[in-house]
């Protein structure tokens, strides 16, 4: 899997899974809620994602406990931290030069 | 509309289908039962957009099984965006069909010229292929571009496996991670 700079919809949904780990429902939920509406993942997407994720081994699939339906829940591995935190950091030394340039100029 | 997406998902490779079929049919149903309130506009835009999202998944996973190759809808999707992986061009298969157009409008003005000219040596007639029409051309021409275009993408496929593979295998002596500093 190909790495940095991550696609908006990936980069979500490993946000999504920082913080804790979710079933694609509640993925899809909380991409849409961080994103403010303006990321909305149809399923097909979200699972085509999901799939390249866990062959990647940024993320791993597992059972919910506490769940009497079983339903197969995801969380973040070391591997797709790491990859998150590089991302983030890309991310924020973008902004950094992005205010620095856009900033008024003092005359 | 849920029946029509369990049935879309047949459209998938049969191991996607298997590992998560049944988890892309239960988040529908949560998304439906949400919806249910919700005029039917909303519901409307949503399944449109799961329907869309459903075929766009299934042809890629199709891709993807049958190539082992994915990132083309990327490039699809996002062919104006910087990456630095491979890509097929798209202005590429216009080209094509661009010369694949002049080589024919070319065999159709040579014809016209044999036949206006007239037969002047007894001896040697003109050149009459034998068989020769223009649909058959065509498809010759497209079958035999096709045939290059494949093994001309087979052999950028294979170099991209083994670049990424080798870039794989390096490692970094310094921390990137941490970004670079802004001087002044």
């Amino acid at each position: 899997m190909e790495a940095l700079p991550l696609s908006e919809p990936v980069l979500l949904i490993l946000l999504s899974l920082a913080e804790r780990p979710r079933h694609g429902y509640s993925v899809l939920k909380n991409v849409e809620e961080m994103s403010e509406g303006r990321v909305r993942l149809s399923t097909g997407t979200l699972y085509g994602a999901i799939g390249r994720l866990l062959e990647g081994g940024w993320i791993e699939r597992f059972k919910e406990d506490d769940n009497s339906r079983g339903r197969q829940a995801y969380r973040l591995t070391s591997r797709g931290r790491q990859i998150l935190r590089q991302e983030v950091s890309r991310l924020k030394q973008l902004t950094r030069v992005a205010s620095l340039c856009m900033a008024p100029k003092e005359t | 509309m849920l029946p029509f997406c369990r049935y879309l998902l047949y459209l998938y490779p049969p191991a996607h289908r298997l590992v998560y079929g049944e988890e892309m049919v239960g988040v529908l149903r949560e998304k439906q039962t949400e919806l249910w309130d919700s005029g039917w506009v909303t519901r409307w835009a949503f399944w449109a957009r799961e329907i869309v999202g459903l075929l766009q998944g299934a042809l890629q996973e199709r891709v993807l099984a049958t190539t082992g190759f994915h990132s083309w809808m990327e490039f699809r999707l996002r062919r104006f965006s910087m990456r630095s992986e491979f890509r097929f061009p798209k202005a590429t298969a216009w080209l094509m069909l661009i010369i694949l157009a002049a080589v024919v409008m070319a065999i159709e003005k040579a014809k016209a010229i044999q036949a206006s000219l007239p037969d002047t040596h007894p001896y040697v007639g003109p050149i009459q292929p034998a068989q020769f029409s223009v649909i058959a051309t065509f498809a010759v021409v497209f079958v035999a571009g096709c045939v290059v275009a494949a093994v001309g993408w087979a052999v950028l496929f294979a170099l991209r496996r083994s670049g990424v593979q080798r870039l794989s295998e390096l490692r970094p002596s310094g921390d990137r991670s941490s970004g670079g500093k802004l001087s002044g």
